[in-house]
């Protein structure tokens, strides 16, 4: 079984029905019957290959579980966006953990001095 | 306690910046952010453990990070990520590369972590820390590098996940 994502892609690819898929849905969304009239495949079929690609990453559906129309999964420019999205995610938590850490670390040094005098005073 | 009334944050297509206002001096921020033993405290997003954290802090010097992800979740397993310090002015400012990893720090595409979208191979991180009087403000910018600026190393990342594909591609 492929694990890992370019496997997966690869494997997605390595079908020749699949990879015609793609090539239609590079002319804009089409829909699960659209997608089959070329192949003469049953639609349960077809639903069978655009779940290997969806696995993939390599085609999005839309919502309506019956109707949805599948797409490219090409868009750049929302990849770029998709994956400063996670970055931003990365950042902001490790900043919210880092600003709790400079407080602790703060707090403990203050402690510290506090001891030093106890203990000077004694 | 996070700081309020942060400078709201804003990104372009190709980059992020992010600014925070830390209510700490700015020497121990830097700290924070250059001595392995302050970072492993809070590299990683919440819930994350970073249990690897080597610095070479030196123009030329790299950095070999591990996060690992909360147990029971997706992300239960090590990220690795690495990079090349560019310029370290301290306690001012730091610019180096930061791409994803092996453990022996290789530069690895981020479909190595079942990563999908157009990630770079390589990419630009920018630090600045300005004393605020006992507060500091820190900005971060991250920026994807265009293909033509990569560093060997990240060019070797790739020429891996070749070896790689001809590896499937042989297996197919």
């Amino acid at each position: 079984m492929p694990t890992d994502r370019l496997s997966t892609t690869f494997a997605a690819l390595a079908d020749p029905t699949r990879r015609a898929i793609l090539a239609r849905l590079t002319s804009g969304e089409a829909f699960v019957t659209e997608l089959a009239e070329p192949f003469k495949m049953s639609l349960p079929a077809v639903s069978k290959h655009l779940k290997v690609l969806e696995r993939a990453g390599l085609i999005s559906r839309g919502r309506e579980a019956q109707w949805r129309p599948c797409r490219l999964k090409a868009d750049p420019l929302k990849d770029a966006d998709e994956w400063l999205e996670r970055y931003r995610r990365f950042w902001e938590e490790s900043f919210d953990r880092l600003d709790e850490y400079l407080g602790e670390i703060q707090e403990r040094q203050k402690k510290r001095k506090k001891e030093d005098k106890d203990g000077r005073d004694r | 306690m996070a700081e309020t009334g942060n400078a709201p944050t804003s990104s372009t297509q190709q980059e992020l910046v992010i600014e925070r206002i830390f209510d700490a001096p700015r020497e121990l921020v830097w700290k924070a952010w250059t001595e392995p033993e302050h970072t492993m405290r809070w590299w990683g997003p919440k819930g994350f453990t970073c249990p690897h954290c080597e610095i070479d802090l030196r123009v030329g010097g790299k950095y070999l990070n591990c996060m690992r992800g909360p147990a029971g979740t997706d992300f239960d397993k090590d990220f690795w990520s690495t990079g090349v310090y560019r310029e370290i002015v301290p306690p001012e400012k730091i610019v180096c590369t930061d791409s994803f990893a092996d453990e022996k720090g290789n530069v690895v595409p981020a479909s190595h972590y079942g990563m999908t979208g157009d990630v770079p191979l390589e990419m630009l991180v920018t630090v600045t820390f300005e004393d605020l009087g006992g507060k500091t403000r820190m900005t971060l910018r991250h920026e994807g590098l265009p293909a033509g600026e990569m560093s060997e190393g990240a060019q070797q990342g790739w020429s891996e996940s070749f070896d790689k594909l001809a590896e499937v591609l042989a297996k197919a």
